[in-house]
């Protein structure tokens, strides 16, 4: 495997080419590679589309930058390619209404307003799907809901240490800030890498929010600011190498060593410490270096494919560590958040599952991840690039209609898989619903962590769900009591309490096609089909035994708000 | 042993039955003829059932099962005769001491977390926390394996859980939502200003609010079951079928007359009176209730209010003692019901916490984190009771003979519940997960 495999482009001048990636694809848990010392060695990362590469020869044509359309189409080719050598016939396009539903769920973290839903439809213009998603991007729509997604991401451990959860708030905000100005994503990573690190936070929540400092670093919270977790963390994340992998001896071996394990832990010793302070670890003479535990042996930080620091820089090491992660010419930098993306849209990574770039675990279309990921190095890292070109892709606008279920159709993106959402998706999507407001004070009543006991926190707690991915795991029979019985969708459909529903009942200039219709829209982002359209109003008119027609549309609310079409991204 | 060939098959039946059966055939009628004709091909073997005794905090060992009196370490607690001969406990749990014959002590508990966080997760999720793996909690397991999905009542109900110290270690993880536990009495339990007199231990949102009558939630449930009719029939896939199956599960609970097993004024005074009107005796009520309808894992939290519990590091000598009277009727009535029904040889209760206590008296009259040497107790169906297993050392700091594991302890509780310890989950990062960990090295000589 070499660097020209990898073809880099233009941003790559004067850099040296990138050594080869000489560490596995699998680590041993840390535990083990304490215990047994240096292990035989590990899977190599899957190399670089080897096979194809000689017949690549270096020619202007890599020199060529893809503007967001190109990239699209160079997608949508390879993926139709593929469909055809397989004899794959591909969904049917999502219409509108089922396009606009999904590009809000999967951009903005919840469901369109009816008012949105009503202008897009009424757009004639060809290009208003891209429109619409470079309009959202542009006023950073967006960034809470992919705060909320890296979060959970990049703070995995935090429901198992209660400073991370303390932080998380700081943490998500940070998120939030970067994603709306669209922050290069290797700065993004490079501020987290090097983000300084408090050695304790203030416990107590009164304190903690009169000085609200966004800042990044309760991922090292989640990780106890143990070198080797954030390690582990780090080239999971953001090389797709898993490190937490107690029965790696069921892989390929490869020569990854506890050595190079701990040399690269050793970037992260003492996270909270100064900048050259000596470390509790430290050896004399090696004021950078680390001491195995429980060993004797001491070892120097090192980059995985054991190249150096360049110490004469005067950088500090976890500066050093992040400038060689994010390097254009690293692949497993791009690769890994190429993939991640697309796993985000499209319910799965061309590498699944999506934090797995093993050798034994080769992409479905691996000269498409690679041209994807040279065009997000070329681009800068750009992530709104990556978004606009994903989002305007054929797959990603096909339907996700389907009498069979085809695991074939999903790993080759012939037809959008359901997704479950997220809790938080699903919380803001009953808000935009049914207009739910939440009370400020119930909101701030958190006595022993912040945000405890809000409708939101609550609701939060109960469809937290730690199963990934979101296209197979299941609902918990509280999460439906929580959702027909539950205080959320109860004041939703009480003709006292629900904004939308008052709204829709009162309203004196509508039919009851037009109430039936507006409901619709509010939850499910449709108009009703014809039957639907007869059943509903007629149940509105004579469904029940009072023959009142507001308490009827009560009924049809709740219904719709139950029905698996609400609760699911399709 | 191999339980899991056949349960593996009603599974799969089920699954498929579930798809067939409409959603207006399920909500439609009072009764569910269908429930009722599983019930009639149902195997009659009855299957285990586990209550996990969930002491939050960490108990003391020196003043529960491993007393060292005489020793300057050993503080103030006497010790009593139990049931069988040279087994002695705590003075203060002389009702539990008259049923040490079901009981088996393990007093060599050797683990190396002493952080509650870590420590909570390690003892009820068998591993230590590797994110991003979601190790599944013990419940969810077992729910898994023994857990019937045609059953009207959920297969893990987790009684006044205090989740605050690791919300992770009561979660399903990988296992997915289906096997999450179904929790009573946690908002009450999480509130600073409650107390052990309240207890609520009702399902939360399990009836639709007053105002909304039973007609209109019938009528409701026809209006979704033809949106989900539609929308299912065209959208295949697994989320769709997850959601599906658990709104037929909730609505049944909702209509059915096993969720009667929450109501606990069904019980006689006298009998909610022999298990203590605090919340941990009624949790135990509850559990006799729940085990009594076949759910395979119920646990109930004794130490989650007021954030302390077991925590002693203050006044050790009193709080353990509080603790103590309040654990002592609940589990002594929870094992004589149980037995008085013949359900005691086919329910296996653990008792545990997730460490123990320092053996030496803090300045504070308190002991502080310790898990270098504790005590569990795994007592009912399949142990063979009246046994001590390991011993400490006079001083009561080191396990000086039978060191146990927490994946040892784990495996056997496997093994008392017919479950293969060794059997393999795919885990959320795709490669398969072993129930327990495979270091793990049950204790044989006291599985019955």
């Amino acid at each position: 495997m070499s660097i020209r495999q990898f073809r880099p482009g233009r941003a790559l001048v004067g850099q040296a080419p990138f050594a080869v990636l000489a560490f596995g694809g699998c680590l041993c848990a840390i535990e083990l590679l304490q215990v047994l010392g240096p292990i035989q060695g590990f899977g190599l990362l899957p190399s670089v589309h080897a096979e194809t590469a000689p017949c690549s020869p270096a020619t202007s044509a890599e020199e060529r930058l893809f503007d967001v359309e190109q990239l699209t189409s160079y997608i949508d080719q390879a993926l139709a390619a593929a469909w055809q050598r397989d004899r794959i016939e591909p969904a049917a396009p999502a219409d509108n209404a089922e396009f606009l539903r999904r590009i809000y769920l999967d951009v903005v973290g919840k469901i369109p307003s009816v008012a949105e839903l009503q202008l897009f439809l009424a757009d004639s213009s060809n290009d208003k799907r891209r429109r619409v998603v470079d309009d959202l991007l542009r006023r950073g729509a967006h960034a809470q809901h992919f705060a909320n997604t890296w979060r959970g991401l990049m703070l995995a451990g935090a429901a198992e240490n209660i400073e991370a959860r303390i932080g998380t708030p700081q943490f998500e905000t940070w998120l939030r800030l970067r994603f709306a100005i669209n922050t290069p994503y290797d700065r993004l990573v490079t501020e987290l890498l090097t983000a300084p690190v408090e050695t304790a936070p203030p416990a107590n929540v009164a304190a903690r929010n009169r000085n609200f400092v966004p800042s990044p670093a309760a991922f090292f919270q989640a990780n106890e600011q143990k070198p080797e977790q954030i390690a582990a963390s780090t080239t999971r994340i953001f090389l797709g190498v898993q490190v937490q992998c107690a029965q790696c001896h069921d892989h390929p071996f490869s020569h990854w060593t506890r050595r190079e394990f701990w040399s690269m832990a050793a970037f992260f010793d003492q996270p909270q410490s100064q900048p050259g302070a000596p470390s509790k670890q430290a050896v004399s003479g090696s004021p950078n270096a680390i001491l195995i535990p429980q060993t004797q042996i001491v070892v120097e930080p090192a980059f995985l494919d054991g190249s150096q620091p360049d110490w004469a820089s005067g950088s500090a090491k976890r500066e050093l560590l992040s400038r060689w992660i994010t390097r254009t010419d690293n692949p497993y930098f791009a690769r890994a958040a190429v993939n991640r993306l697309w796993d985000h849209f499209l319910g799965r990574g061309f590498v699944h599952p999506v934090d797995d770039l093993d050798k034994a675990n080769p992409p479905s279309h691996p000269e498409l991840l690679d041209e994807m990921a040279r065009q997000f190095a070329l681009h800068h890292f750009d992530l709104n690039y990556l978004i606009r070109a994903i989002t305007g892709t054929r797959a990603y606008q096909l339907s996700s209609r389907s009498a069979t279920v085809g695991e074939d159709d999903l790993a080759k993106f012939a037809r959008l898989p359901l997704r479950r959402m997220t809790a938080d998706q699903l919380f803001a999507s009953i808000v935009q619903a049914t207009g739910f407001r939440e009370d400020r004070r119930a909101a701030q009543r958190g006595v022993v962590l912040p945000d405890m006991t809000s409708a939101a926190a609550e609701f939060r707690n109960r469809f937290a769900d730690q199963s990934v991915p979101r296209t197979e795991a299941e609902t918990s029979i509280l999460q439906a009591l929580a959702l027909m019985n539950g205080k959320l969708v109860s004041d939703a459909t009480d003709l006292a309490k629900s904004e939308t529903l008052v709204a829709v009942a009162e309203a004196p200039f509508l039919s009851t096609e037009d109430r039936v219709e507006s409901l619709f829209m509010a939850a499910l982002s449709r108009k009703p089909a014809p039957e639907e359209m007869s059943q509903f109003v007629e149940y509105v008119t004579r469904g029940r035994a009072d023959q009142n027609p507001k308490k009827a549309l009560a009924d049809v609310f709740w219904a719709l708000l139950n029905s698996a079409e609400f609760a699911l991204n399709h | 042993m191999s339980p899991n060939s056949p349960r593996k098959s009603s599974y799969e039946l089920s699954r498929r039955d579930l798809l067939r059966w409409s959603w207006a055939g399920l909500v439609g009628g009072a009764t569910l003829p269908w429930l009722e004709a599983m019930a009639a091909d149902a195997a009659p073997v009855r299957k285990r059932s586990c209550i996990l005794l969930w002491m939050n905090g960490g108990p003391s060992q020196m003043e529960t099962f491993d007393l060292k009196p005489g020793h300057a370490n050993g503080g103030s607690y006497h010790e009593i005769a139990t049931s069988v001969p040279g087994i002695k406990i705590s003075e203060h749990l002389p009702k539990v001491a008259t049923l040490a014959q079901h009981m088996a002590i393990i007093r060599s508990m050797s683990t190396k977390e002493g952080d509650h966080g870590r420590a909570t997760y390690l003892l009820r999720n068998g591993y230590l926390p590797q994110p991003p793996v979601r190790y599944p909690t013990l419940g969810s397991l077992v729910a898994k394996e023994l857990g019937d999905p045609r059953a009207e009542l959920p297969s893990f109900v987790s009684i006044s859980p205090f989740r605050n110290f690791n919300p992770a270690a009561f979660s399903p993880g990988f296992l997915g939502s289906q096997f999450a536990p179904l929790f009573v009495g946690e908002a009450r339990a999480q509130n600073n200003n409650d107390n052990e007199d309240s207890y609520d231990l009702t399902v939360a949102d399990l009836h639709a609010p007053h105002e909304v009558t039973d007609e209109t939630v019938g009528a409701r449930l026809g209006l979704l079951s033809s949106l989900n009719d539609r929308f299912i029939g065209a959208h295949a896939g697994a989320p769709a079928i997850g959601y599906k199956t658990a709104y037929d599960r909730a609505v049944v609970l909702m209509r059915s007359e096993a969720a009667k097993a929450f109501d606990l004024d069904e019980e006689l005074s006298a009998v909610r009176d022999a298990y203590g009107r605090n919340r941990f005796g009624q949790g135990c009520l509850l559990a006799r209730r729940l085990v009594e309808r076949s759910v395979p894992f119920v646990e109930v939290t004794l130490g989650g209010v007021n954030n302390i519990g077991w925590d002693t590091h203050t006044n050790n000598f009193e709080g353990v003692k509080t603790l103590s009277e309040m654990l002592d009727p609940a589990w002594a009535t929870l094992m004589t019901e149980l037995k008085s029904r013949g359900l005691l040889d086919s329910t296996l209760i653990v008792w545990m916490g997730e460490f123990g206590r320092t053996p030496k008296i803090n300045a504070n009259q308190g002991r502080d984190h310790y898990p270098n040497a504790w005590s569990t107790v795994l007592a009912g169906g399949g142990i063979r009771g009246g046994q001590v297993v390991g011993r400490t050392s006079a001083d009561g700091t080191t396990v000086e003979e039978r060191p146990v594991s927490v994946p040892d302890l784990l495996a056997t509780v496997c093994r008392a519940l017919g479950i293969d310890p060794m059997k393999q989950n795919v885990s959320n990062v795709g490669r398969p997960i072993r129930v327990v960990d495979p270091a793990a090295k049950s204790i044989e000589e006291i599985v019955g």
